[in-house]
């Protein structure tokens, strides 16, 4: 289950700073948007609007057929942060049971989808005893155990290092394939949103404006072979070219 | 090092530097025994004079433990009335600060005459000396909850009583643990002074008894036991909060 997410005309002021400038994105239901873009260039607050955890200073968001507050209130998100959401007192399994309960909806069961999710054998482990990309599995599972139409996802893969980034990345997107949902994906990593997403949302640095969205030419999931792809490599030096300009654009591309 | 090896560094070593420096301070002084009796004298007036002194003793616990149990409530309640209505915090903290630096001898006058020398006037003066650490030390650990979990509970449209229940109270947990090891073991001393000034009855009534008598070793072994007494409860204390604080690493939590 999914719902289309329609973003029109969002701004967003912080007293006098303009943070995001007159946003417009259709996201279809089961598509998978990155939004790209520098530090400070308010990707975070549109993701934080749709969530109903901030309001627009103008314009409209619908999930679905209502406005954020009332998707909240019915459950249809779930929200993975950068820095994992677990309770640091909760083993794995309490901690996505917990989700289950506050949003009184069975979804998924807790021992089934962390077996899944690669924690077969942790599920009884509290987060200090966890590896800091375990956690972050438990803080996904935790994310959608009530199996939310739409996953907001703020950087998740971030805190990790290189490698496990692109594993959990990839592992992700495989996820996906068995429960689709719609996805805002946050990321600074161009690869990364080139990777997981139908399309890459690439934003000005602020005030956050919409320099274009770019289709990546091929369908999900896409595994590791994908990364040396001519359509991959066209894709990543085409936003790195919105962001940086021409001239700095081909040289990770050609990395 | 050693359990015993331990024990032996945390327990006798301290008791015995404590009785060496009680037998020199009695033989360099030269002051009388009625100011500092033996510690022989003193235990055996703890034992001889048990009966009267257990009956005191249970009249201070009695204020002690009604005024730390309300300290609690009054603490807990006020911190979780600030996260709740913060303007609250804008009324109720100039009040508390006030209460807490008027001094206690002004309040206790007060309480005396308004209610007389009844266990209601002690436990008010406990709960007015114990309740601002657990005050302050709550509302900080209720403010601790991290917000990426609060940011999760409200994407789940979880209720008020849900987020404070499951998320603040536990977060504030090791907060309001710390704050026993002041209102606990100073419920006690307060209690006790408290009698001093005012009661006919519980060991601070005793010490006060015996000053007039030249009860120096009464004097002492009330001390004595209000000593192991506060120890004691500093020691349950930290036992409990240790294993309730989950920031602690789990070798720390035996």
């Amino acid at each position: 289950m999914s719902v289309p997410i329609s973003i029109r005309g969002v701004s967003r002021r912080f007293g006098a700073a303009l943070a995001l400038d007159a946003v417009d994105l259709e996201v279809a239901a089961a598509e998978l948007v990155a939004l790209v873009g520098p530090s400070g260039c308010g990707k975070t607050t549109l993701l934080r609007i749709v969530a109903d955890l901030e309001t627009p200073s103008t314009g409209e968001v619908r999930v679905g057929a209502d406005g954020p507050a009332v998707a909240r209130r019915q459950r249809l998100f779930g929200l993975v942060s950068q820095r994992p959401a677990v309770l640091p007192w909760k083993r794995a399994v309490d901690d996505v049971a917990f989700t289950q309960r506050v949003a009184r909806r069975a979804g998924f069961p807790a021992r089934d989808l962390l077996r899944e999710f690669g924690l077969g054998g942790h599920e009884d482990k509290r987060p200090h005893q966890l590896s800091g990309g375990m956690v972050q599995r438990v803080n996904i599972a935790s994310a959608i155990a009530h199996d939310p139409q739409v996953l907001l996802m703020d950087e998740p893969f971030s805190a990790l290092d290189e490698m496990k980034r692109e594993e959990l990345g990839e592992w992700f997107g495989r996820t996906l394939l068995d429960r689709p949902k719609t996805v805002l994906f946050v990321t600074h990593h161009i690869d990364e949103a080139v990777m997981l997403a139908d399309r890459v949302l690439v934003f000005s640095p602020a005030p956050g404006r919409v320099l274009d969205v770019v289709r990546v030419p091929a369908p999900r999931p896409r595994e590791r072979e994908f990364r040396r792809d001519p359509r991959f490599v066209e894709t990543a030096a085409h936003i790195r070219q919105l962001l940086f300009g021409r001239a700095e654009a081909l040289a990770p591309a050609a990395r | 090092m050693g359990r015993v090896a331990r024990a032996l560094l945390r327990v006798v070593v301290p008791v015995l530097s404590i009785l060496g420096l009680w037998y020199a301070a009695i033989l360099l002084s030269g002051l009388p025994a009625f100011v500092i009796p033996r510690p022989e004298r003193v235990l055996q007036t703890l034992v001889t004079e048990r009966r009267f002194i257990t009956v005191h003793l249970l009249e201070t616990l009695k204020a002690a433990a009604l005024g730390f149990v309300l300290a609690n409530a009054v603490g807990i309640g006020l911190a979780a009335l600030f996260v709740a209505v913060p303007a609250g915090r804008q009324v109720v903290m100039p009040v508390a600060i006030t209460l807490r630096n008027v001094p206690y001898v002004a309040l206790v006058t007060v309480l005396v005459l308004a209610f007389g020398d009844t266990l209601g006037s002690k436990v008010a003066i406990v709960v007015l000396a114990g309740f601002f650490p657990v005050l302050v030390n709550t509302y900080r650990g209720l403010l601790a909850a991290d917000r990426v979990v609060l940011d999760r509970m409200r994407i789940l449209s979880a209720s008020g009583a849900e987020t404070f229940l499951y998320v603040r109270l536990p977060y504030a947990l090791p907060f309001i643990v710390s704050a026993q090891e002041i209102t606990g073991s100073g419920s006690i001393i307060v209690a006790i002074a408290a009698e001093w000034m005012i009661s006919s009855s519980g060991l601070g009534y005793v010490i006060n008894r015996a000053m007039q008598q030249y009860r120096g070793d009464q004097v002492y072994a009330v001390a004595l036991l209000a000593a192991v007494l506060s120890f004691v409860i500093y020691t349950v204390v930290h036992v409990v909060g240790r294993r309730l604080d989950w920031q602690a690493p789990p070798e720390a939590r035996a």
